[in-house]
């Protein structure tokens, strides 16, 4: 019977967010037209315009939850912590690529409008309720992600990065669309809550099914673990973080994670946290493969990074071993109980991952040439000389990422080591634990460039007015959510993903 | 199990349009033959939309992919002619890959026939679909009461953003 | 006096405006006014310090644990019950450790005005000192783990940028120095991952970090004989306190119950008043100090207990903690706890077997040496176990293994001393030597004297260090005045801590002399001086544990204390006895009072110190009890800490022992005087005569050579942790993941690797790495960019790989449940 959705059925209020990002995109669009070349910084205050905009309405809409769309959509405080994060990216990303595009000469308007358009994939990723709006939310992740990758063009390297993104990304996105199908052949629905519902029957019936539901798992995550950069599905990322021009490649280094891990997040605790092989266990069926994943991710992330020279390509690494770290949240949300927990562990982590990571590439586009070079591990040779506020600055950056208290990377580590702890992976703690170790000596090699080597100092040309305040935003970021944790803690206490019913 | 019939028949001739063609491209080092045996495998797979009882996606499987997609591909195959045979042999992976990619086909094919033929062949005698998915039964579940709304919505932004970067990377800089 | 307590966020804070202030506007005040601030703040501090002494003497000890402003509730998530608050604690383990790392400290930085002159970085030096002191108060008056963690790491941080403060002299030692202090941050990586997991295993096993919970009483015991006391007093004031006893405890147990069903909530919740232990409500009568509420805990549930004592409900019920896969007994859980904080201490405290980035920390500047790496930070290691004194009581594997790294370390850094030339790498190994004898006293449950020794340590060896200072700044000076008066400067290869280019400085700078004696003589243990009274009680306690591990490290620490003596002794032969043998030595002077003040205060204390803790029944030892007399009680010192560490008790003193002890260092002293005495303490051809003498050659070469410890751990750790890392970044991620089938690159790949393997890889740790594979990456990634086309495929197929194996991994548990 057809019916045509009453405005009050679609639930608009709740979808504002990220609806009005992307309304936003379309007219700075159009707007762009009536900007002059050579004055393309007015496209990115408009684009930041928009960012402010939809970051009120979520904050406004923060604690409202419920569906829209009829069902595919929802937006909770899941939504709206990510959100947050997905938002501050997208700012920082503009403000750090306002002066880059400038003097690296390829500045466009259309830049803002993908980045936008990007952002707002990735809202709709972190409210996607159902299997198909996290296919179309992925690709419009990283449909202008790809682009952006090439902006650089004609340079070689960024071509080359865009291309590798594009073939490799369109790979792993195929595989999840087969994972998808098969998961909606095992349970007849692509809606969340329907497939964990569906899920009960299937384990009840013991049939064969659970082959589908299993090999259909198996395929969402490499889609995704594509997107995240865990091992082994990460081959692309240091080439890709390398070729991309700087701006960009801060962008997605969180963006894509963030939305990435919305999406793992989403499926595996909303709708498959019951998925266990026998009846009466308490870890999903999924939850070995996870762990051995995240496992393999810290070490080979943690241990490639020492030996790299380019900071570029260290920092790629790092983000692998940093979405190692999430994922590790991932496998413990699998143990019954501790889904929520390990949620807002994971959330945590990537808040703390956000500030730090853009701090630290906001640096490294602050030392790089106007022709992209420049950006090796050496460049930060005497920086505390030159530059001691930023060196400073990169300091806390690189100890946030070991993990050193009073900084927002030890209470992101603290929690999700904590939510290993508690969903009983203790070995996958103590690989975390002993990785962070590891890590410890290719952050440290820049502290010891900086402050321990003699050198002229770089003169730092590209610490310009905005990429600094990108900066400081950052780095205050780090340092309150180290010091006083519980700004970050409160926000997400009230996520709550899993729908605590092991009951069967 | 199996039977004989009109169905069947055609189910094995289109299945053999899509992996022939599929071969085909693959192993041809001529580009244009490579695009024509890939519009063959397209036309497999229409027809297999239509054994499904979708004759619209049928339909607009012939007229996207190989009336519009492939034959782009013919034309920019076309202008740059330099390319459009390879004398050598670069893929020296061939033997990992196709040892990669059987196991992956055993692995797909056994998880998903088991639960037809498997054990308990819980999906066995299903039948086809009998009801024809129509041009308005498409339509609607797009705006309709059904669930694709967002999903159609989002892949409008999706297909902006595509034919932005197509522009950009495209256009030259005056 | 109430309200004293509160005033311990200042401990803290002061010192951390200090460093503010000097941090950026340093550069602008100038030199004399940097100085001044950072030394006011630590001055400060420790009057702070001295006001909550005062407050602790007039409390009966009474334990109090504050919230600062602003910070409560530091990490608290209700959610998953996580409560970590930011509280400090006033007891009076804490006040000692306060006392003396501002006390020393103030001395220090005093020192510090004199010793920095006319350096560049002046301002920041004192920031970074002030920045140690607020991490090092945060890591002694936090009331949980993870503060001690936060304070661990942080003067951890400070010790690495204090070692490298001087990372750019000339001459490549500016290079040595980077390498250094890198060396230093990395060993402690190493004890701090010990330190992580014993706190994640107590939190494990707890649910919480705090040692003890406001109001919760740490020594019950003593807080039962205290109220006996105090009831005894006030009741019937005629009868004598001893007399009692037995009576009045019954009574202060009966009344407990009852005060238990007025406020059993009250102040275990309410953290704003922390001090319940000290309700002033009890105290009706105005003369003396209020009697406390409860004599022991048994009126706190035990989820409100804090770390210590759950453990000893937990042990007392026999518990058992579930790790998910197994549960363990607590007992087996508490020595896992142990051994993995004994890791942190072993690298913090520089312990075998992680003290090698000790001696090489000397690079720093002379006060840090003295501040950081011979008084305070090191024992910071020893501070936590006698924190931790109740888990480790009832871990008698790990007290055990504790003792004999304590005993060992002692020993073998004793006897390395011997064949040192510089004069601060000797007393490093002297620090390291000495924190064993402290790490041992932990390990046979002599807390007191552990504690005790830490205390007396820190006032000699900090004014050794100072005196080495004002050596090494004389005969710097002395080098300066003869290059300047000379043509021919030979400016290339002074060392100016080089014992061989010393000598005959006692008349040239006599205050420096005497005080440098005063406290070696202290180290030696030579009676009456502070390390007499203090090494004793830690050779007595071992000999009362009564267990063949307590005389096996008895023996060893008594041989230990006679290596002391010979390398001190050996030590002012050579700098301050004999002629000069350079013209340096020749015109070194005095140096300046700021550098002086502190010695002779310094040394007043190490003469001094030791008093405060003399034995009971020592005979001659204390003249027939006139010491004991005149400073008011036996032990006094270890009846100070009972109240706050449960297990300091007293040993009785053993005359024998001590009279063995003093015997062998006078003898070693008179050794050391035979072989180095009258001028022959340098051979002709620059060597020891130890060495010249053939019968003696071998033990001295062997001392000098460090024993090959860290040519060892080069062989045994780094070379093949570096080719490992080789193996799995190269091998691993380049060859195999990229580009295997590629024969020429995994030709080319392996002869690099094999180059790398076979040439000697003999650079610092993270140096050897980073070079090594930097240089093997870089041209690798030079040499792929070239076939870069052929990339895309590898990522795919390596994808498509992964695709398999996460399905095969999915899958098993299915088949094997199906089958």
């Amino acid at each position: 019977m057809f019916q045509v959705p009453t405005i009050a059925d679609l639930n608009l209020g709740l979808t504002l967010p990220a609806l009005s990002l992307a309304l936003g995109a379309c007219v700075l669009l159009l707007l762009d037209l009536f900007v002059p070349r050579e004055r393309k910084e007015i496209t990115a205050w408009l684009a930041m315009a928009g960012i402010a905009v939809s970051f009120v309405l979520n904050l406004a809409g923060f604690n409202e939850s419920g569906t829209a769309f009829l069902g595919t959509f929802a937006a909770d405080q899941f939504t709206g912590f990510l959100n947050i994060v997905i938002l501050i990216t997208a700012f920082l990303g503009v403000l750090l690529s306002l002066d880059y595009l400038k003097r690296a000469k390829i500045e466009r308007g259309e830049y803002y409008v993908l980045l936008l358009l990007s952002a707002a994939g990735m809202m709709f990723m972190s409210s996607a309720n159902d299997l198909i709006v996290v296919f179309i939310a992925l690709e419009l992740l990283s449909i202008p992600l790809y682009i952006m990758a090439t902006f650089r063009a004609p340079d070689l390297k960024s071509e080359e990065s865009g291309m590798k993104y594009f073939i490799l990304g369109a790979f792993a996105g195929a595989f999840f669309v087969y994972g998808a199908a098969l998961v909606y052949g095992a349970t007849g629905t692509t809606n969340l809550p329907e497939i964990f519902a569906a899920v009960n029957g299937i384990i009840a019936a013991g049939g064969s099914q659970m082959f589908l539901l299993l090999m259909g798992t198996g395929l969402i995550l490499v889609g995704l673990g594509f997107k995240v950069a865990v091992v082994p599905f990460h081959m692309w990322t240091p080439d890709v973080y390398e070729g991309a021009p700087t701006p960009v490649t801060a962008f997605m280094s969180v963006g894509a994670k963030a939305g990435g891990f919305a999406g793992l997040l989403r499926i595996m605790v909303v709708a498959l946290p019951v998925f266990v092989l026998k009846d009466g266990q308490t870890a999903a069926a999924w939850q070995q493969t996870f762990w051995l994943v995240a496992a393999a991710t810290l070490i080979l992330g943690n241990i490639v990074a020492i030996a790299q020279t380019n900071v570029k390509r260290m920092l790629a690494y790092s983000s692998i071993a940093h979405a190692g770290y999430i994922m590790m949240a991932v496998a413990a949300a699998g143990t019954a109980g501790v889904a929520n927990e390990a949620t807002r562990a994971a959330l945590l982590y990537l808040m703390a991952y956000m500030f730090t990571n853009l701090g630290a590439f906001g640096i490294a586009l602050a030392i790089e040439k106007d022709d992209g070079s420049d950006t090796g591990v050496d460049n930060f040779i005497g920086l505390a000389k030159s530059k001691p506020a930023l060196a400073a600055m990169m300091t806390v950056f690189m100890l946030s990422l070991t993990g050193i208290p009073l900084t927002g990377g030890f209470v992101g580590k603290w929690f999700v080591f904590k939510s290993a702890l508690d969903a009983g992976l203790v070995p996958l703690a103590i690989i975390g634990v002993l990785t962070s170790v590891i890590s410890a000596f290719y952050y440290v090699r820049i502290i010891v460039n900086m402050y321990l080597k003699d050198g002229e100092g770089d003169p730092a040309a590209g610490a310009t007015r905005y990429v600094n305040w990108a900066i400081y935003v950052a780095f205050a970021g780090t340092l309150l959510m180290g010091i006083f944790p519980w700004i970050a803690t409160n926000l997400s206490d009230t996520v709550v993903l899993a729908v605590e019913m092991f009951v069967r | 199990m199996l039977e004989l019939n009109v169905q069947t028949l055609a189910f094995f001739v289109f299945a053999l349009f899509v992996l022939g063609g599929g071969l085909g491209v693959i192993t041809t080092r001529n580009l244009v033959h490579g695009t024509l045996y890939l519009i063959l495998s397209l036309f497999g797979v229409a027809g297999f939309f239509v054994l499904l009882s979708a004759p619209f996606l049928a339909v607009v499987q012939v007229l996207v992919y190989i009336g519009a997609i492939a034959i782009l591909i013919v034309f920019a195959v076309m202008l740059t002619r330099s390319m459009t045979s390879l004398h050598e042999v670069v893929n020296r992976q061939w033997v990992l890959s196709t040892i990669v990619a059987v196991l992956l086909f055993v692995m797909l094919t056994v998880t998903i026939i088991l639960p037809v033929w498997g054990q308990d062949g819980s999906l066995a005698g299903q039948p086809v679909s009998e009801v024809v998915a129509t041009t308005t039964d498409l339509g609607k579940a797009l705006v309709d009461g059904n669930q694709y709304v967002l999903p159609f919505e989002v892949a409008s932004l999706l297909l902006t953003a595509a034919m932005i970067g197509a522009i950009v990377i495209a256009r030259d800089d005056e | 006096m109430e309200n004293l307590p509160q005033l311990v966020p200042l401990v803290v804070f002061i010192p951390l405006v200090g460093m503010i202030i000097n941090l950026l506007w340093g550069a602008r005040l100038g030199e004399q006014w940097a100085g001044w601030i950072g030394s006011g703040a630590a001055i400060l501090s420790f009057l702070v310090s001295f006001l909550l002494l005062t407050y602790l003497t007039g409390s009966n000890y009474q334990s109090v644990v504050v919230n600062p402003p602003f910070l409560d509730g530091w990490l608290s998530i209700g959610s998953i019950n996580l409560e970590i608050p930011w509280q400090q604690r006033v007891d009076t383990l804490s006040v000692t450790m306060m006392l003396v790392v501002t006390g020393v400290g103030s001395l220090i930085h005093i020192y510090a005005i004199g010793y920095m002159h006319g350096d560049e970085r002046f301002p920041r030096f004192f920031a970074f000192l002030n920045m140690f002191l607020v991490f090092m108060l945060i890591l002694v008056t936090g009331n949980n783990f993870l503060m001690m963690f936060v304070g661990w790491e942080g003067v951890g941080l400070c010790s690495y940028l204090l070692i490298g403060f001087w990372f750019d002299k000339a001459k490549g030692v500016g290079w040595k120095n980077s390498l250094a202090a890198r060396k230093a941050m990395i060993l402690n990586r190493i004890g701090d991952f010990g330190m992580l997991m014993g706190i994640f295993l107590i939190f494990w096993t707890f649910g919480t970090l705090d040692y003890y919970k406001p109001g919760e009483i740490a020594n019950v015991e003593y807080q039962e004989h205290l109220v006996a006391q105090l009831t005894g007093e006030h009741g019937e004031a005629a009868a004598p306190a001893e007399g009692e006893h037995g009576a009045t405890t019954t009574e202060g147990e009966a009344a407990a119950p009852a005060a238990e069903g007025e406020h059993t909530e009250a102040p275990v919740a309410e953290g704003e008043h922390g001090e319940a232990a000290a309700p002033a409500a009890e105290g009706e009568h105005a003369v003396g100090p209020a009697i406390p509420e409860y004599v022991n805990n048994d009126h706190i549930a035990t989820d409100q207990l804090g770390v210590f004592g759950k453990a000893q409900r937990m042990l007392e019920d026999g518990a058992e903690v579930n790790f998910g896969v197994v549960s363990l007994p607590i007992e087996t859980v508490l020595v896992l706890i142990t051994l993995f904080l004994l890791l942190g201490a072993t690298g913090k405290s520089a312990q075998i077997p992680l003290f090698v980035w000790l001696p090489d920390a000397m690079a720093g500047p002379t006060p840090v040496s003295a501040l950081i790496h011979a008084a305070t930070m090191v024992t910071a290691g020893v501070y936590m176990m006698v924190r931790s004194n109740v888990l480790y009581h009832n871990a008698e594997t790990t007290s055990l293994v504790v003792a004999l790294i304590g005993a060992t370390t002692a020993l073998a850094a004793g006897y390395i001393a011997i064949g040192q030339w510089d004069i601060k790498r000797v007393l490093a190994y002297s620090t390291i030597s000495q924190l064993g004898f402290m790490v041992a006293a932990v390990g046979i449950g002599a807390y007191g004297a552990a504690m005790f020794h830490l205390v007396t340590h820190a006032f000699f060896k900090a004014l050794l260090f100072l005196g080495s200072g004002s050596v090494i700044h004389g005969v710097e000076h002395g080098h300066h005045d003869v290059s300047h008066g000379h043509d021919h400067h030979h400016d290339h290869d002074f060392d100016p801590q080089d014992m061989r280019n010393m000598g005959g400085l006692r008349n040239k700078m006599p205050i420096t002399f005497l005080t440098y004696l005063v406290g070696t003589l202290a180290l030696a243990g030579i009676w009456p001086f502070a390390g007499f009274w203090s090494k004793d009680e830690i050779l007595a306690d071992a000999w009362l544990s009564n267990t063949a591990g307590g005389y096996v490290v008895l023996a060893m620490l008594v041989i230990a204390a006679a290596f002391t003596a010979f390398y001190m002794w050996r030590q002012i032969e050579m700098v301050f006895f004999g002629k000069p043998r350079t013209e340096a030595a020749e015109h070194a002077h005095e140096s300046t009072p700021a550098m002086l003040w502190p010695l002779v205060i310094l040394a007043f204390f190490a003469l001094l110190a030791g008093f405060y803790n003399v034995p009971a029944n020592a005979g001659p030892f204390t003249i027939f009890g006139f010491f004991e007399w005149l400073f008011g009680g036996a032990h006094s010192f270890t009846v100070f800490l009972e109240p706050s560490v449960a297990y300091a008790h007293a040993g009785e003193f053993q005359g024998g022992i001590a009279a063995v002890a003093l015997i062998l260092a006078l003898g070693a002293i008179l050794l050391a005087r035979r072989v180095y005495g009258d001028n022959k303490s340098v051979t002709a051809d620059n060597t020891d005569p130890l060495y010249v003498n053939p019968a003696t050659r071998q033990i001295w070469s062997l001392a000098n050579a460090r024993l090959y410890w860290d040519e060892t751990y080069n062989r045994l750790l780094e070379q093949p942790f570096n080719a490992i890392g080789n193996f799995l970044a190269h091998t691993l991620d380049w060859t195999f993941w990229h580009d295997y089938v590629h024969e020429k690159v995994v030709g080319r790949g392996f002869n690099a690797l094999g180059d790398l393997l076979s040439s000697p890889v003999d650079l610092g740790i993270i140096d050897g790495i980073v070079n090594g594979l930097g240089r093997l990456v870089s041209w690798l990634a030079g040499g792929l960019r070239r076939i870069q086309t052929g990339y895309v495929r590898t990522y795919a197929i390596t994808l498509l790989l992964g695709v398999v194996l996460v399905i095969i991994i999915l899958l098993l548990p299915m088949l094997q449940s199906g089958s």
